[in-house]
C-alpha cells in the first residue's frame, strides 16, 4: 500500500465514520435518556434515505401515509390511556403532535412532491416526514414500559426494528434507491484530492454533532435531558418529566437517523433493510465510547469508519468480521473498568 | 423449425382447449418465492408473474398457492413441506434463491413431486428425476463474458461480487471459464449489499492492474463498485452479470455504467431481436400480457417464472386425461412430461429437456448486452 | 397425581402418538418446534436463569451443524461421529468466547454476544471448506442398522426425544447443589460468598446452553441435510431469545412453549394475513414484531409466569427427607483461641477512608459486637473480612492464616459465613432451597451427575441439613415457600440458616434483628446463645443496643472508620467518647 492509497483509505474512513459517529450520538442518547439500546435507529436512516429518493421520482413517499397512519394509532392509545386515568391534560399537545401535524404533512408531501422542488426543500421534507415518527414509537412501544429492565427494552426495541421494517417493505417496497450526488466535484486538498460529497458529509456532520453540543449546553431542554440521563428519578423530582425527556430524545435520534439516511443516500443502493448493519457500527462506535460519552463514542465511530475502511482494503470477505470483532476486546477492557466503579456505588 | 414450434404450440393450445370441455379437474401449483428477507427484490417480480396470470393453465383450471420463505431454506422446507402434504399440489415452482433450492431439493424427491428452480442450481444426478432449473447457469452467462474477453484480446481480469451466495456462483463460475481461455484472474473482493463505500476494495483493484473487471452484484447495488471503478479512473471494460439487467441499473448509474458489458436472456432485448429468433415473438407476448396489470413485468426474474409456467403448461398438455390432478400418478406424469419437454419456446431460452439435462438451454438462453446512449443495446 | 404431572402425561402422550394422527407437514412443524425448543432449553438456564443474555445461540447451532456436515460429507464419516465432532467444537468455541464475553456484565454483554454472533455467521460464509454462502449440500441421513433415520416422521421421534431428555436433564440440573449455586448466580456476591465460583459456573452454564444448541445443530443438518449460513445468523438468535421470553424465559417449559408458539404463530399469520390484506408475505414480520411489543408490555414473564400463577405448584421440587446421613463437619477450634485477628485494616474509596486502621480479635466461642453509628465503616469492615472486598492496608488473619487476599469463596472455605445488612436471598427460591446453598462447599457433585440424578444420596444429605437448620431457628412451617414471600425480619433468619449450613467456625452476621418483633428477637438472641455454647464465634453488627448488650461477651465501637473503643459491654457504655459518638446521638 503506498501514501496514495491510504489517504485514500483515510477519506473513505472518516466520511463512513462521520455517518456513524451521527448514529452513535443517538444511540447513546437514547440509551443515557430511556436505557433503550435503540436497534430500529437504521430503520430510521433506511425512511429518510427512501424518502428523499422517491420525492427525487416527483412521488408521495410511503412515509407520509406512515406517519399519519402511526400517528393516528397514537392517539388511540393516548386517547384511551386518558380515558383510563381521567385527564384530559395533554390531551390537545398529544392531537397537535400525532394527528395535526401528521395530516399537515401529509397534505404537504401530497401537495409538493410532483412539482419536483429543489433538493433543499426535499431534504428539509424527508426530515420532516421522518422525525414525528421517532416521538411516535416512544409512545406507543417504550413509554408504556418505561421503567422495565434494560434487557427488557432491548427485546422491545429488536422488536420495533422488525415492526418498522416490515413497514418499510410495505411502504417502500423491496427495490433499492439511489440518490444522486448532491454535488459532484472534486476539491484538492493538498496532497490529495476529495470528492465533495464526502467532504459534505463530514462538516454536515460535524456541524450537527456541534448543535447537537450546543443544545445540551445552552438550552433549558437540553439540560433536562442531561439531568435525566444523570438521574432520572432525581430529574423526576426537580419536575422534568420522563416521558418528555423521552420523547425529546427519540425525536432527536430520528432526526440524526434520518439526517445520516439523507447523507448516505447518494453513495449506495439503500433498501428496507439496509439501515440494521449501518446503525450496528454506530451500535459499536457508541459502545467503544461506553455508553456513556458523547466526544467517545463520536470518536470510537470515526475509529470504526476507518478500521472499515482498511479492513475492506486488506480483507473484503472478513470486513464485518474485522469490525464486530474489535467491540469484544473493547467491551472486556470496559467492563474490567466499569466493575470496579459499581462496586464503589454499592458501597 | 419456427414453424413447426409455432405449430405444436397452436396444436397444444387446440388440444387444452378441448380438454377443457371435457376435463375440468383443477390443476393445483405450489409456488415458493422470497417476498421478503433480503431475497425480495428478486422474489416479488418472480411472484407478480403468478398472481398476474389468469387461473388455467392449458386450458384446465388451475391455482397458484404462493408461499413466502423470507429467504430462508429452513422456511423454504417447511412450506414445501405444507405445499405437498396440505395443499396437494401437482408439481413446485421456486423457490427463488439458491441456497434454498438445494434445500428443498430433497423433500421433492422424497415426496416424488417435480419442482422447478426458478434460481439458478446445479442439479445433481441424484436428484435429477425430479428437480429441474430453468434459469440459465451461471457458468453459461459468464462463458460469455469470458469469450468476449477473450476475443478482444483480454489477460487479465479483477472480480468484485457480494459477500453473499450470488457473489460465491459468479466468482466459481468466473474461476472455471477463465483459465481455460487463458484469463488470469488477478485480484477477488468482495462487498455487502448495504455498504455504503467500496472504494478500498476498489483501490485494491485498480492496483493490481487489470485489463477488466467482473462485477458479481445485482441490481442497482452493482452500481456502487461501478461507480467508484469510474471515480477512480479505471479505464478498462466493465463487466456485470445478468442480475443487472433492467433499467434501474442504468437509473442508478447513470453516465458511469456507459459501456458496461453483461450477459443476459434474450428477452431484456426482445425487441432488437432478429424476427427469425422465436423467442423474440414469445417475450413480446408475455409482456403485452402482463404489462396492464403487472407494468414493471420486463424484467429477467419475471421471465423465468413466465417459462416455467410455459413449461408446465406444455407438460400439462402433454398429460392430458392420463392421470388425474392430485394424484401421485398425475405428479408423476407431470415430472415425466417435463423431462421430454422439447423445443418449448420461452422468453429466456428454446428448453429441451433430457434424462440427463433439467436445465435445457443452450447457447440461444444468452445474449450479451452493453449499455449504449443509457439503453441496454443487443451486442452484435 | 398432581394436575402438573397430568398436564406432562397428556403431552406426553399426545406427543408420543404425533405421527398417527398428525398431517405430515404438522411433523415437519413439530420438528421444527423441537429443534426450537433444545436451543430455547439453553437459553432458559442461561438467560432465564442464570441471567447471563445470548444473542448468539443461532451461532452454536450451526457450528454444531457445520461441524457434522463437514466431517460427513467433506471427510466421509459417519453422521454418527458427527455428534460428538460436532459437540466437541461447539464447547471449545464456546469456551472461547464465554472466556471472552461472559466477564462482561449487563447490556455489554447482550452487545457482545451479538458481536461475536454478527462475526460468526460470516465466518461461515466466507471459511474455505464450508461450501460459501450457497452452503454444504447432499449430506446424509442418519444411518441407522441398515436402514436410514431420514423422513419426517423418523426424525420427529429423535428430535423429541432429545428434547425431553434434554428437558429431563435440566429439571434434574436445577434441582441440585450445582443447579442451586447457577440459580444463585444473578447474585453473584453472595454466590460467591457461599464458595460458588461464579465465574467457573457461567462459563459452566455457557456451555451448556452452547451444547444444546450444537446438538440441535446436528439434528438440523442431518435432517435438512444441507446447510448454509442463513439460520445461523443473528436474526435467528434473537428469535430464540424471543421465544424464551415468549415462553417464559425462568421455566423449562417456558422454552418448550415459546418455540411452539412463535412457531405456530408464524404458520398463522402466514397463511392468514394474505386472507386479511390480500397479498402475501409482507405483512407477517410487522405483526409479529407488534405482537412481541404488546406481550412485553402486557405480561412481562412469559406464558408459564401466567401458567404457574393460575395454577400453582402443589409440592416443592426440592423435599428435606425425614433422615438423612450426617455431612462431614469441621474440627472446632479450643474455646477461647484468638481465630480471627484483625491487624491495622485500612480500606478507601476515592478519597473516602472508610475503615482506618481498625485493629480486634475474635475469640473461639464468643459473641463479639461490632457497633458504631451509621457510615461508620462496619459493614466494609464485614465485607474486608470476607473478601467482598479487597483490603487497603493491614491484615486480616483466619487461625494463624493470613485470608486477606483470598477471595470471598476460599474464606468460605476456611469457615468463615456470613449474612447480608441487605437480605440477598433468591426470592423465588423457597425457603429450603435458599438455604442449601450454604452448603455448597459441603457437597461435591457437578453438573453431569446432577443431570443425571447420581447426586441423590448427598443431595438428601445436604435437603436435611438446610432443613435442621430452618427448624433450629424456627422457621420449620415455612420450608416450601418463596423466600421472597417471608416478611423481612424472617428472610434475615433464613440468611442466618444459610450461613450456619455452611458449617462455619465463625459466623458474621450484620444487623441479623434488623424488622424482627420482640419475641422474635429473644428467640434469636436464645439461638445465638445456644451457637456460642456449642463453639461457634460470633461477630455481629447490629443496631439494637438492647439486644447486643444483653448478648455478646465484647464489643468494639467504631466510628468515622476508626476504633474509638473496644472491651466488656458495661465497659463500653461508660466510655465517654462513646456516649458523645453514638450513644447519645442514638438516645
Amino acid at each position: 500500500m503506498n501514501f496514495d492509497i491510504a489517504l485514500l483509505l483515510i477519506q473513505d474512513g472518516l466520511t463512513n465514520g462521520a455517518i456513524y459517529a451521527l448514529l452513535a450520538l443517538a444511540i447513546l442518547l437514547v440509551f443515557a435518556v430511556s436505557r433503550v439500546l435503540y436497534v430500529p435507529q437504521g430503520e430510521f436512516v433506511a425512511f429518510g434515505a427512501l424518502t428523499l429518493a422517491t420525492l427525487q421520482q416527483a412521488k408521495v413517499p410511503g412515509t407520509a401515509y406512515l406517519v399519519a397512519g402511526i400517528g393516528a394509532v397514537a392517539m388511540v392509545v393516548e386517547l384511551v390511556a386518558a380515558l383510563r386515568e381521567r385527564r384530559r391534560q395533554g390531551l390537545a399537545s398529544s392531537a397537535l403532535l400525532y394527528v395535526v401535524i401528521p395530516t399537515a404533512l401529509l397534505g404537504l408531501a401530497v401537495w409538493l412532491a410532483p412539482q419536483k422542488p429543489p433538493l433543499l426543500v426535499q431534504v428539509l421534507l424527508t426530515l420532516a416526514l421522518v422525525v414525528p415518527l421517532g416521538p411516535m414509537t416512544y409512545r406507543l412501544a417504550v413509554q408504556p414500559i418505561a421503567n422495565a429492565s434494560v434487557l427488557v427494552l432491548l427485546f422491545v426495541a429488536v422488536a420495533v426494528h422488525y415492526a418498522l421494517m416490515g413497514l418499510g417493505l410495505v411502504f417502500f417496497g423491496a427495490e433499492g434507491w439511489r440518490t444522486p450526488s448532491f454535488v459532484s466535484a472534486q476539491v484538492a486538498l493538498g496532497p490529495m484530492t476529495a470528492s465533495a460529497q464526502s467532504l459534505l458529509v463530514i462538516a454536515a456532520s460535524a456541524i450537527l454533532i456541534v448543535a447537537l453540543w450546543q443544545f445540551f449546553g445552552r438550552t433549558l431542554w437540553g439540560k433536562a435531558l442531561r439531568a435525566t440521563a444523570m438521574n432520572r428519578t432525581g430529574a423526576r423530582l426537580v419536575g422534568i418529566p420522563t416521558e418528555a425527556s423521552g420523547r425529546l430524545a427519540f425525536t432527536l435520534a430520528a432526526l440524526f437517523g434520518a439526517f445520516s439516511g439523507v447523507l448516505i443516500a447518494p453513495f449506495t443502493t439503500i433498501y428496507y433493510d439496509s439501515g440494521f448493519l449501518v446503525a450496528l457500527k454506530g451500535f459499536v462506535g457508541a459502545v467503544i465510547g461506553g455508553m456513556t460519552s458523547y466526544p467517545l463514542a463520536a470518536l470510537g465511530a470515526v475509529l470504526v469508519g476507518l478500521l472499515e475502511s482498511f479492513a475492506s482494503f486488506y480483507a473484503s470477505a472478513f470486513k464485518e468480521v474485522i469490525v464486530f470483532s474489535l467491540l469484544i476486546p473493547v467491551l472486556l477492557w470496559r467492563s474490567l473498568m466499569s466493575r470496579h466503579v459499581e462496586e464503589e456505588h454499592d458501597e | 423449425m419456427k414453424h413447426v414450434t409455432r405449430l405444436a404450440a397452436s396444436a397444444a393450445l387446440a388440444a387444452g382447449l378441448a380438454l377443457s370441455a371435457q376435463a375440468a379437474a383443477e390443476v393445483k401449483i405450489g409456488v415458493i418465492a422470497s417476498t421478503t428477507g433480503p431475497g425480495a427484490s428478486l422474489g416479488i417480480p418472480y411472484r407478480n408473474v403468478y398472481t398476474n396470470l389468469p387461473p388455467q393453465i392449458a386450458g384446465q383450471p388451475a391455482k397458484f398457492v404462493i408461499l413466502d420463505d423470507g429467504s430462508d431454506p429452513s422456511t423454504t422446507v417447511k412450506n414445501a413441506r405444507k405445499l405437498v402434504d396440505e395443499e396437494k399440489v401437482d408439481i413446485l415452482l421456486g423457490p427463488t434463491f439458491t441456497p434454498g433450492c438445494l434445500a428443498v431439493s430433497d423433500v421433492a424427491v422424497e415426496a416424488k413431486i417435480a419442482m422447478i428452480c426458478l434460481a439458478p442450481v446445479v442439479v445433481p444426478p441424484a436428484k435429477m428425476p425430479w428437480v429441474y432449473s430453468i434459469p440459465q447457469s451461471v457458468p453459461v452467462m459468464i462463458a460469455g463474458v469470458v469469450e468476449h474477453m477473450k476475443a478482444n484480446g483480454g489477460k487479465t481480469i479483477g472480480y468484485i461480487g457480494f459477500a453473499d451466495g450470488w457473489g460465491d456462483l459468479v466468482l466459481k463460475a468466473l474461476e472455471a471459464t477463465a483459465g481455460p481461455a487463458g484469463i488470469k484472474i488477478v485480484a477477488s473482493e468482495r462487498y455487502n449489499r448495504p455498504d455504503t463505500s467500496v472504494n478500498a476494495q476498489v483501490l485494491k483493484l485498480i492496483a493490481a492492474k487489470p485489463d477488466a473487471i467482473l462485477v458479481g452484484g445485482s441490481g442497482t447495488p452493482a452500481t456502487t463498485p461501478h461507480i467508484a471503478l469510474k471515480e477512480r479512473g479505471f479505464a478498462g471494460t466493465i463487466y456485470h452479470t445478468h442480475g443487472v439487467i433492467g433499467a434501474d441499473f442504468i437509473r442508478i448509474g447513470g453516465k458511469s455504467v456507459e459501456g458496461t458489458i453483461a450477459p443476459t436472456g434474450p428477452l431484456m432485448v426482445a425487441e432488437q431481436l432478429p424476427d427469425s429468433n422465436p423467442i423474440k415473438k414469445v417475450a413480446l407476448d408475455f409482456f403485452a400480457k402482463l404489462s396492464p396489470a403487472y407494468p414493471q413485468v420486463r424484467n429477467a426474474f419475471s421471465g423465468y417464472s413466465y417459462d416455467a409456467f410455459l413449461l408446465v403448461q406444455g407438460a400439462v398438455t402433454a398429460v392430458g386425461t392420463k392421470a388425474k390432478p392430485g394424484t401421485p400418478a398425475y405428479r408423476q406424469a407431470l415430472r415425466d412430461a417435463l423431462e421430454a419437454t422439447k423445443e418449448v419456446v420461452g422468453t429466456h431460452a428454446v428448453y429441451n429437456m433430457s434424462a440427463s439435462d433439467h436445465n435445457g438451454v443452450d447457447q440461444r438462453a444468452r445474449v450479451l448486452v452493453r449499455v449504449e446512449g443509457g439503453q441496454w443495446k443487443l451486442l452484435k | 397425581m398432581t394436575p402438573a404431572r397430568i398436564a406432562i402425561a397428556v403431552f406426553v402422550a399426545l406427543l408420543a402418538a404425533g405421527p398417527l394422527y398428525l398431517p405430515p407437514f404438522y411433523v415437519t412443524l413439530v420438528n421444527y418446534i423441537g429443534l426450537y425448543s433444545l436451543v430455547a432449553l439453553g437459553l432458559v438456564l442461561l438467560t432465564g436463569i442464570a441471567g447471563l443474555t445470548s444473542f448468539g445461540q443461532a451461532a452454536f447451532v450451526g457450528v454444531g451443524a457445520y461441524a457434522t456436515a463437514v466431517a460427513s460429507v467433506s471427510f466421509g464419516l459417519s453422521p454418527w461421529l458427527g455428534l460428538p465432532v460436532g459437540l466437541a467444537l461447539t464447547a471449545a468455541v464456546a469456551v472461547i468466547l464465554g472466556g471472552l464475553t461472559l466477564r462482561l456484565s449487563g447490556h455489554y454483554l447482550a452487545l457482545g454476544t451479538i458481536a461475536w454472533g454478527i462475526s460468526l455467521s460470516y465466518v461461515f460464509g466466507n471459511v474455505e471448506g464450508l461450501g460459501g454462502f450457497n452452503g454444504i449440500s447432499n449430506i446424509p441421513p442418519l444411518p441407522l442398522f441398515g436402514a436410514a433415520i431420514q423422513t419426517a416422521q423418523d426424525f420427529y421421534y429423535l428430535i423429541w426425544a432429545c428434547v425431553l431428555l434434554a428437558l429431563a436433564a435440566l429439571v434434574n440440573l436445577l434441582n441440585s447443589r450445582p443447579g442451586r449455586a447457577i440459580r444463585a448466580l444473578r447474585n453473584a456476591a453472595m454466590a460467591e460468598s457461599f464458595g460458588v465460583n461464579t465465574a467457573w459456573l457461567k462459563l459452566v452454564v455457557f456451555v451448556y446452553a452452547a451444547l444444546l444448541a450444537g446438538l440441535a445443530g446436528w439434528l438440523h443438518a442431518h435432517y435438512l441435510r444441507f446447510v448454509n449460513p442463513g439460520p445461523f445468523g443473528v436474526g435467528y438468535s434473537i428469535e430464540y431469545l424471543f421465544m424464551v421470553v415468549v415462553g417464559g424465559a425462568a421455566h423449562v417449559w417456558g422454552a418448550i412453549v415459546g418455540a411452539g408458539l412463535i412457531t405456530a404463530l408464524k404458520t398463522w399469520l402466514q397463511d392468514i394475513l394474505p386472507k386479511l390484506f390480500g397479498s402475501s408475505g409482507q405483512f407477517e414480520v410487522i405483526v409479529f414484531g407488534v405482537l412481541i411489543i404488546l406481550l412485553l408490555q402486557h405480561a412481562g414473564g412469559g406464558i408459564m409466569a401466567r401458567v404457574v400463577r393460575l395454577f400453582p405448584p402443589k409440592r416443592a421440587a426440592a423435599i428435606a427427607p425425614e433422615a438423612a446421613p450426617g455431612l462431614p463437619r469441621r474440627a472446632a477450634p479450643a474455646r477461647g483461641e484468638a481465630i480471627l485477628e484483625v491487624d491495622k485494616a485500612y480500606k478507601a474509596f476515592g478519597g473516602l477512608v472508610a475503615v482506618n486502621g481498625v485493629s480486634f480479635e475474635v475469640r473461639a466461642g464468643e459473641i463479639m459486637g461490632l457497633i458504631g453509628p451509621n457510615g461508620a465503616g462496619k459493614s466494609t469492615m464485614f465485607n474486608l473480612i470476607t473478601g467482598a472486598l479487597p483490603l487497603g492496608g493491614g491484615e486480616v488473619r483466619f487461625r494463624g492464616e493470613r485470608i486477606d487476599r483470598l477471595a470471598a469463596r476460599q474464606i468460605v472455605r476456611r469457615g468463615i459465613a456470613r449474612t447480608f445488612q441487605h437480605v440477598q436471598l433468591r426470592p423465588t427460591m423457597t425457603v429450603l432451597e435458599n438455604a442449601a446453598i450454604g452448603a455448597t462447599l459441603r457437597g461435591r457433585s457437578g453438573v453431569a451427575p446432577a443431570t443425571l440424578r447420581l447426586d441423590r444420596a448427598e443431595e438428601r444429605a445436604i435437603l436435611f441439613e438446610a432443613a435442621r437448620h430452618l427448624r433450629r431457628a424456627g422457621l420449620g412451617d415455612h420450608l416450601y415457600e418463596a423466600a421472597g414471600s417471608l416478611a423481612l425480619g424472617q428472610q434475615r433468619i433464613v440468611e442466618i440458616a444459610r450461613a450456619l449450613a455452611a458449617d462455619p467456625v465463625l459466623l458474621l452476621l450484620d444487623e441479623p434483628a434488623a424488622g424482627l418483633r420482640y419475641q422474635e428477637k429473644q428467640a434469636l438472641a436464645a439461638l445465638l446463645r445456644a451457637l456460642r455454647e456449642e463453639g461457634m464465634s460470633i461477630l455481629l453488627v447490629e443496631h439494637d443496643m438492647d439486644f447486643v448488650m444483653g448478648l455478646v461477651d465484647r464489643l468494639v465501637v467504631m466510628d468515622f472508620g476508626e476504633r474509638i473503643a473496644g472491651g466488656a459491654p458495661e465497659a463500653v457504655q461508660a466510655d465517654p467518647r462513646v456516649i458523645e459518638a453514638y450513644l447519645g446521638a442514638a438516645s
